[in-house]
């Protein structure tokens, strides 16, 4: 599993089956109330992770150019940009020097713990957050434009959005891009000691059962409710999305009675504890979990033993999108800025970084001539077939339940 | 004094007796009292999340509540409770022999090195220190592996890392010295004379300790113990940072409903419950201990009788074998003891910082994991630009010549030595000006990377609202001393609910509310355009941070004041003074001290603040704490160390100045101690 170097066919999603994947869910099936209705835990997103040693030396892109029919516009910009991200999510040298020497801009980066938190900073501040650039997970982007948080996007200023994949446009919750551009996107799954957990794990099925069992008190999940609830609904077969008391009611049951007392941590981004020795299993982002291969060399244990598993049956895509927030003091900067990240060479030097697919055009092709020693690329790009496993998350009613789940669990788990 | 003098010849203030208070007032109820109204009136709404804020208040309900009575909050409610009661009580443990061995054993200059390794730490980030923990409890870290390979564990290594007892560990280091400090004011007041009294009167060390010491010491053990255990029943970092799923405490709870849950009634009702639930705790140990003491005395005649069969036997002894020698016999080991207790306290208060400094030197992409490659490359980036070196050499250049210049003046000049004094200054002055202008300089010194910024805005946020809580939190301490009435209690009662409102909810509160004035002509212009060259959210962190740092300095000054009695103000007016001059002349140089350990406290509290910088901080004003709470949730780089260190040496630096001056004005280690603790 931990191959590490790319296989020779590259596992480059097909667009066909991600796109279908994305338009199906419905956001707002209800028409406008269904936006607001929008809560709470996002999912997403995040990640990030650092990329480390792995990655940093991901200024290789910067010598050669990828072959082919590219935009490549630069606009100059000055002053200051902020953005607001998720922890450690684009390459320092993207949101810093190289910003500052191609550009023209002094990029400041703040970062935040979840959507909710992104959209109560935007909108407590009336619109001089300061922000220039925001970046929400998908399904957050319809309340955020209901809300007046942000802003259309001048296209004239992002020629180079002709470089990103069709399949990544036009999503559901924005269907001409008026306000937003796939940053990348990621999945989720889990990832093992094979020296202390000896037997062969394969689905969502297995790493309940081996939680419970050899991994009891030593195993981790994902601190938000949604999808770390998403688990039991994927391992049984259930649509995670679903608002069906029923439903609702056995997985509370299983979760909190049976399963919180085997949980060791409610960790988003495991990648360092699990270097630090304390989980024998986690519940990984795709990208947080292939930072953990080299947090795990970096603290002296070998990480072959290490195995990660795209969660199965189904198991949950997102995608993390740029923005402007409303009131932004410069977005000319922001929208240079976003145009320039969508430039290959500089997509695929962030992804080497952050360990997440960015969604350029021709993936397989720019990899090869961009990042050939890219390492773990099958914990970055993934096949048609598993794809067309991913579900993406809806903001629904029941997401209060699934948060309180998590609470109950928290409060159990410590009990 | 006649009543016609004090009648016609005193001049007084006019106006009502809270005169002095009213900036106070104004502030917390335009800053605390009404936005905190909104929270609470928010506790009866409903959620509705396709508002700006998800809140609708169109149906008043109190279901809120009958939801927060479920199992879950009082199962994490009763951990907090158990893990505050833990700590408060192990703090008070291990603090007192320190704080006794600094009051009694130790001369004028160790006490003063002990008091300052006590409060050194507490000038680091709590927020790195905190992550630092992280480091010797990991099961695959260096110390782990050290113990599993001497045999003291096995080898899964320590399993202690997501658990309570982390947490339970780390709120202990956190709050510690905060129980040291007010322990050792106490006790360093206590009369020597009553423990000789004691003595020569046949009673053992340890009757003495419990029948004199401890007695008179439990003003300083009330304070110490509200100093822990409030801050501790709302801690929202530490359990985040080391807890895991073992380690939930209430602060986080409360905070997930505002923040993941977007469910603000829940969570305000969350709170309020908690306010409540504190109080409770509070007065119910306030009966215990008024109650105990009486309880004990029911048991006075046994002791007695105890106590008068050991002098027999000592007077006896004594007879024997002359009662010097048996004394300094009987005392060494247990000064020992007590001294190397105190050395063992001190080194585990350092640990965290050592291995701050040690990680920032780390050569792989992780704070916490050493990757065997130190490395200066962190560092490094901090002197990337060429900036900031040039900038420090043109520094220690141009102060190198002054102090040269001193030497030269001073050996061979008639200069009266005190204007002597003035060189040093005076070339750190023109330092600055070849640095730019001292704009430009301030913004250079802090133009390294992304962190140098967070830093900056840490020292602008923590100054200014350090400067604001001191001149309110002076001025109504002095009126809380000197003209109590009715309106003192409410006062009072106000600045205790400050004191034990969880962050969070404050965070709420002021955001919602900044959010509200929005429109409003002035006040809402300065917290969107900001005042000045300073941004609307470095006011917003003014006002965040002064709140509980204005409510600590007005005890602070308060308890100084009571202890003085009014008669030198009394003279001044007598002798024709105006209220302003006596103020001035008077009543400042008198409560000078309490004004400069209270804006030290405020400024470290300030300065570590997260969570409410975290919620009113905007693009430009994020802090050093918000910044590093956000990485905390991902992966924490070595820089962060290297932030922290710059950070602590810029305090520091500052602190040696405040030092100075202290020193200068007379003060000794103790009264700077007895006034940082507030009594």
């Amino acid at each position: 599993m931990n191959t590490p170097k790319m296989p020779k066919e590259m596992k480059i999603l097909a667009p066909h089956s991600f796109r279908e994947r994305l338009s199906r869910r419905a956001v707002l099936k209800a028409g406008t109330a269904a936006a607001g209705l929008a809560v709470v835990v996002a999912a997403c997103g995040g990640d990030d992770d650092g990329g480390s040693s792995g990655g940093d030396s991901g200024g290789d892109s910067g010598g050669t150019q990828a072959s082919g029919d590219w935009s490549r516009v630069i606009n100059k910009a000055s002053g200051t940009l902020a953005m607001y991200t998720w922890g450690d999510y684009n390459d320092p040298d993207i949101v810093g020097a190289l910003a500052e020497a191609e550009l023209g801009v002094t990029m400041k980066v703040d970062y935040f713990n979840s959507n909710e938190d992104l959209i109560t900073k935007l909108a407590t501040s009336s619109g001089a957050s300061g922000f220039d650039i925001v970046v929400p997970t998908g399904p957050y982007i319809p309340q955020m434009i209901e809300k007046g948080l942000i802003q259309k996007f001048d296209k004239s200023l992002l020629p180079n959005i002709s470089n990103v994949d069709p399949a990544y446009l036009a999503q559901e919750w924005d269907p001409s891009n008026e306000y937003s551009v796939c940053k990348n996107w990621g999945t989720t799954g889990f990832y093992y000691d094979s020296s202390v957990i000896t037997r062969e794990l394969k689905d969502w099925k297995d790493f309940l059962d081996v939680c419970m069992n050899e991994a009891s008190g030593n195993c981790s999940m994902l601190d938000t409710g949604p999808n770390m609830c998403g688990v039991w609904f994927w391992a049984n077969g259930h649509d995670w999305n679903t608002t069906d008391p029923a439903l609702l009611d056995q997985c509370e049951a299983f979760l909190v009675d049976e399963f919180a007392q085997h949980v060791k941590a409610f960790d988003s981004y495991p990648s360092t504890a699990l270097a630090e020795g304390a989980y024998s299993i986690s519940m990984a982002w795709n990208g947080d979990a292939r930072q953990a291969y080299y947090r795990i060399a970096e603290n002296g244990g070998d990480p072959s033993v290490w195995k990660w598993v795209l969660g199965a049956p189904e198991t949950e895509l997102w995608m993390d999108n740029y923005c402007v927030p409303v009131g932004a003091p410069n977005p000319e900067a922001a929208h240079a800025w976003i145009n320039w990240e969508l430039i290959p060479e500089i997509s695929v030097k962030d992804l080497q970084y952050h360990g997440y697919n960015t969604g350029m055009k021709n993936m397989s092709q720019l990899i090869s001539e961009l990042a050939p020693d890219l390492e773990y690329g099958d914990m970055i790009f993934f096949t048609d077939e598993q794809v067309s496993t991913f579900r993406t998350q809806e903001i629904t009613p029941a997401i209060d339940r699934l948060v309180d789940i998590l609470n109950k669990m928290k409060a159990k788990a410590g009990g | 004094m006649t009543a016609a003098v004090s009648a016609s010849g005193r001049r007084r203030l006019r106006g009502p007796k809270f005169a002095l208070a009213i900036p106070s007032i104004v502030w917390y109820l335009l800053f605390f009292a009404i936005p905190i109204a909104f929270v609470v009136i928010y506790s009866f709404g409903t959620k509705d999340q396709s508002r700006l804020l998800p809140v609708d208040l169109g149906n008043l309900t109190t279901k809120n509540y009958s939801d927060v009575f479920d199992d879950t909050f009082f199962k994490v409610f009763r951990a907090t409770l158990r893990i505050s009661v833990v700590a408060t009580a192990m703090c008070l443990l291990i603090g007192l022999p320190v704080a006794y061995f600094a009051a009694f054993k130790v001369s004028e200059k160790w006490r003063a090195v002990i008091l300052a390794a006590v409060i050194v730490p507490s000038f680091t980030s709590f927020l790195i220190r905190t992550v630092a923990w992280r480091i010797p409890l990991a099961p695959n870290g260096t110390f782990s592996k050290w113990l599993s390979d001497i045999g003291v564990i096995g080898e899964q290594g320590i399993q202690i890392l997501q658990t309570q007892t982390a947490v339970q560990i780390a709120i202990i280091y956190n709050y510690l010295g905060f129980m040291i400090l007010p322990l050792f004011v106490a006790l360093d007041r206590i009369d020597v004379r009553m423990r000789e009294a004691s003595k020569d009167l046949g009673a053992g060390r340890v009757a003495t300790f419990f029948g004199v010491t401890l007695p008179l010491a439990g003003p300083g053990i009330i304070a110490g113990v509200l100093l822990t255990f409030i801050p501790m029943c709302g801690d929202y970092v530490t359990a985040t940072v080391l807890g895991g799923a073992k380690g939930n405490m209430i602060g986080s709870m409360i905070a997930s409903q505002f923040s993941q849950a977007q469910n603000w009634p829940l969570g305000s009702a969350m709170a309020v419950l908690m306010i409540g639930a504190v109080l409770l705790v509070l007065v119910v140990s306030a009966l215990i201990y008024f109650v105990i003491p009486r309880l004990i005395g029911l048991f006075e005649p046994l002791a007695q009788s105890l106590r008068a069969a050991r002098h027999e036997r000592s007077v006896a002894a004594m007879a024997k074998l002359g009662s010097e020698p048996a004394r300094v016999a009987r005392v060494e080991p247990v000064r020992m003891a007590m001294s190397v207790w105190t050395a063992l306290v001190l080194v585990f208060m350092f640990i965290p910082i050592g291995l701050v400094i040690l990680h920032s030197f780390n050569g792989g992409a992780s704070f916490t994991i050493w990757a065997r490659n130190p490395s200066t490359k962190w560092w490094g980036e901090l002197f990337d630009g060429g900036s900031t070196t040039a900038m420090l050499l043109r520094f220690v250049a141009i102060i190198a010549v002054a102090l040269v210049i001193k030497r030269i003046l001073a050996a061979r000049s008639s200069l009266p030595p005190r204007s002597l004094n003035w060189v040093g200054p005076i070339g750190f002055g023109i330092a600055l000006i070849v640095n730019g202008l001292v704009t430009d300089w301030f913004r250079d010194v802090f133009a390294f990377v992304s962190i140098g910024d967070a830093i900056r805005n840490s020292f602008l946020a923590a100054f200014g609202a350090t400067v604001i809580a001191v001149v309110l939190g002076g001025l109504s301490g002095v009126a809380l001393a000197r003209r109590p009435g009715t309106w003192s209690k409410m006062f009072m009662a106000t600045v205790f609910l400050i004191l034990v409102t969880p962050e969070i909810m404050d965070a709420i509160a002021l955001v919602t509310w900044f959010q509200r004035i929005a429109d409003i002509p002035v006040l809402g212009y300065v917290f969107r355009e900001g005042i000045g060259p300073f941004s609307g959210g470095i006011s917003k962190l003014w006002v965040g941070q002064s709140l509980y740092a204005s409510a600590v300095v007005t005890l602070i000054v308060r308890a100084r004041l009571a202890g003085l009695d009014e008669s030198l103000e009394e003279a001044a007016a007598d002798l024709g003074a105006t209220p302003a001059r006596a103020f001035r002349q008077i009543t400042l140089p008198l409560i000078s001290s309490a004004l400069i350990a209270g804006g030290l406290l405020s400024f470290t509290l300030c300065l570590d603040n997260a969570v409410i910088s975290t919620l009113v901080s905007e693009a430009g004003s994020t802090t050093f704490p918000v910044a590093l709470l956000g990485a905390t949730k991902s992966t924490v780089k070595p820089f962060w160390g290297v932030g922290a260190v710059v950070l602590f040496v810029i305090t520091m630096a500052a602190l040696v100045f405040v030092a100075r001056v202290l020193r200068r004005s007379g003060e000794s280690s103790s009264q700077i101690a007895a006034t940082l603790a507030g009594s």
